[in-house]
């Protein structure tokens, strides 16, 4: 399996939190080749891969960051909220697709008032999301027609290769992460296994974790590991707060998380000679680690981070060796039939 | 036209570096006019028309865009730059680069959930930003990107909404695209054209260009601030998009003879072409050196509205270039024979 083409398809497909369908259906159909796999009603993708043995469950969220449609002006402009961490620095004169009825997909632009109409204040100041809006080039009765309060809006798509078999593009958080347990349950076709294997590709983690927690609760494994992207070191950011591009897999060790297996993750990565990094919070971690550590009566839970710069924003960038890495380390794990 | 702005879509002239669209122009214009390049890189071409002109008319659109050029390279791998013109730093962050050599970068920022709500709003200065081209360390960004280089945002050309288009550049690629449309077109009277460079960072070949020319009159084709968007009081919105040309009376760098105001209005009316006055002094550009040149020159500009200039997304309508297109033809017979 090639992992940038996987990631590239990924990304192609849309799916902003809370309309996933168009991610889900891609990300379903490649999981499809190997194992049963269905799209629930949650939005999430399940795939499961009955055996001897306990539960083990990967998961990686599908959903994506973007805006979502509240009015459509008089004026033909389209006004919105945040769907998620949207980042506001990046949406002047940025690139936007809207998802609109029936899943046709509408160019946009977010509007930038040129610097002449600004006062002094302003220049120093984005505009709140409130302020803003998007441009489709519409008069109000032809954008009432495709568009409509509720629609999703993303970023548009932006897909391109860096030095050092690093890429740029937009939701790599977590498509990456969709990826690489692709990429494990590929390195695990044909091996033999002594568990059960459970894939999770959950909705609406970027707004209410939803996906998440009904996922972990409907299949109840004996442990989970969650993939997610963390932040890489860039400059104006702490080194203590970031791991580093092309530094391998970030293991995740939080009072959240189950020692037990961030341990064992360790030793695998040390003893498979699979490059790693870690990384320590204090707390929970803002990932669906959270959500699904707490499911049902509990789950024994890993995290597993993609270090990713410019997070939430169009350019995503993250290397691609490290993506590899997450998913040997992946499969590895499951060969080891984890810590039950 | 369209097919010609959606060429130079792929070419990256930022100020200084225009040679690459300068050789695409002459390669478009070559079997009908002359031409020759000036000293400082500008294009100039004389094409005969039907009749001699009575007075020499030139018409100037500039080749080079707004941009960013590489400064320093950090230990990190990460770039430094300065901005070739005036480019919004808000319009900045988040954005992909291409380079004049075709390396790729993206402009970075640091991660929203790290800020503090104070800087969650705070523009940056642009000597604060920075590119990634995936460097590793100072010595691999500067063999793929030297000091100097230049770049600017990622390629684009594409129709948007209704009768509009969205690139970077237009600002003033469609001056280009008009120019070079009517020079492959039979004129009626015979007319200069000045292609210049480097006007984003003072309207310097401009100066060169009307030297050499000496023209009579000129018409400047430029793309100009149509801030007719949401939120904004009519009163402000300076032009708007499919309403005509903007034509000047007055902008930052030059106050415009009332006559050949008066005059464009007239000749927009009498051929029932739409223009629209640009309602607001604000801006600049070649005109502000033509006007001063040599013994001085009476100079006009004609701009077609253009949304969020000097970002990734200008926005034009189609229907504003082919009114500036007839506007400025029939504009520049008008003064040749005056």
């Amino acid at each position: 399996m090639d992992i940038k083409n996987i990631l590239e398809k990924l990304i192609s497909s849309k799916g902003v939190s809370g309309n996933e369908a168009l991610a889900a259906n891609t990300a379903a159909e490649i999981l499809a080749d190997y194992m049963p796999t269905e799209i629930q009603s949650s939005g999430n993708v399940v795939g499961f891969l009955d055996g001897e043995g306990p539960i083990i469950m990967l998961e990686a969220h599908l959903d994506q960051i973007g805006l979502i449609v509240t009015d459509i002006d008089k004026s033909g402009f389209i006004r919105f909220a945040k769907c998620g961490g949207a980042d506001m620095r990046v949406l002047p004169a940025a690139d936007v697709t809207i998802v609109g009825k029936d899943g046709v997909e509408i160019d946009g632009i977010v509007i930038s008032t040129p610097p002449h109409l600004a006062k002094d204040e302003d220049k120093k100041k984005f505009k709140q999301i409130e302020d803003l809006a998007i441009d489709v080039g519409l008069c109000y009765e032809d954008a009432l027609k495709v568009i409509r309060p509720g629609d999703r809006v993303t970023y548009k798509k932006a897909f391109g290769s860096l030095m050092n078999n690093r890429l740029y593009g937009t939701s790599f958080d977590d498509r990456a992460g969709v990826a690489a347990v692709l990429k494990a349950v590929d390195l695990l076709k044909g091996q033999k296994l002594n568990c059960k294997l459970c894939v999770l590709f959950a909705a609406l983690e970027e707004t209410t974790g939803g996906g998440a927690a009904v996922g972990a609760f409907a299949h109840q494994p004996d442990e989970s590991i969650s993939v997610d992207v963390s932040f890489a070191e860039s400059p104006g950011v702490p080194e203590h707060k970031t791991g580093k591009l092309g530094s391998g897999a970030m293991i995740g060790i939080a009072p959240t998380l189950d020692d037990e297996i961030s341990g064992k993750l360790i030793k695998i990565a040390r003893t498979k000679k699979i490059k790693y990094q870690t990384e320590v919070m204090g707390g929970q971690t803002s990932t669906n680690a959270d959500k699904i550590s707490v499911a049902g009566r509990g789950v024994k839970t890993g995290l597993i981070s993609i270090p990713l710069r410019n997070m939430h924003s169009a350019v995503e960038v993250l290397q691609l060796d490290d993506v590899e890495a997450v998913a040997q380390l992946l499969a590895e794990y499951v060969l080891s039939k984890g810590v039950m | 036209m369209l097919e010609l702005l959606k060429q130079m879509a792929e070419i990256t002239a930022v100020s200084g570096k225009e040679g690459v669209l300068r050789d695409l122009i002459i390669e478009q214009i070559k079997p009908f006019a002359e031409y020759e390049i000036d000293p400082l890189g500008n294009l100039l071409v004389r094409k005969k028309g039907r009749r001699k002109a009575k007075n020499k008319v030139m018409l100037a659109a500039h080749m080079d865009e707004v941009g960013i050029i590489v400064t320093y390279a950090e230990k990190s791998g990460f770039l430094r730059f300065a901005t070739v013109g005036g480019i919004d730093p808000k319009v900045l962050i988040g954005r992909e680069v291409v380079f004049e050599n075709g390396t790729r970068g993206v402009t970075g920022l640091s991660p929203v959930h790290l800020l503090k709500d104070s800087e969650k709003d705070a523009v940056p200065e642009i000597s604060s930003l920075y590119i990634d081209i995936g460097a590793e360390n100072d010595e691999q960004a500067l063999s793929a990107v030297p000091l100097g280089t230049r770049g600017t945002f990622r390629e684009k050309f594409e129709y948007f909404g209704d009768g509009l288009i969205a690139g970077r550049a237009l600002d003033d690629r469609i001056g280009v695209a008009l120019m070079v449309d009517i020079i492959r077109s039979e004129i009626e009277y015979d007319l200069h054209f000045a292609f210049t460079v480097q006007e984003e960072v003072g309207a310097r070949g401009a100066a060169a260009a009307a030297f050499s020319v000496a023209p009579d009159y000129a018409i400047v084709l430029e793309a100009t601030t149509a801030a007719d968007i949401i939120d904004v009081p009519e009163h402000r919105t300076v032009c708007a998009l499919k309403n005509g040309p903007a034509v000047s009376f007055m902008d930052h760098s030059t106050v415009y003879p009332m006559e050949l105001y008066d005059l464009a209005m007239k000749v927009a009316k009498d051929n029932g072409i739409k223009a629209q006055p640009k309602a607001a002094v604000a801006g600049g550009n070649d005109a502000g050196s033509i006007h001063k040149s040599g013994k001085g020159v009476k100079a006009i500009t004609l701009s077609v509205p253009c949304r969020y200039i000097h970002s990734q997304n200008c926005v034009a309508a189609v229907q504003d270039m082919e009114s500036a297109r007839a506007l400025a033809e029939k504009l520049a017979a008008e003064l040749a024979n005056a």
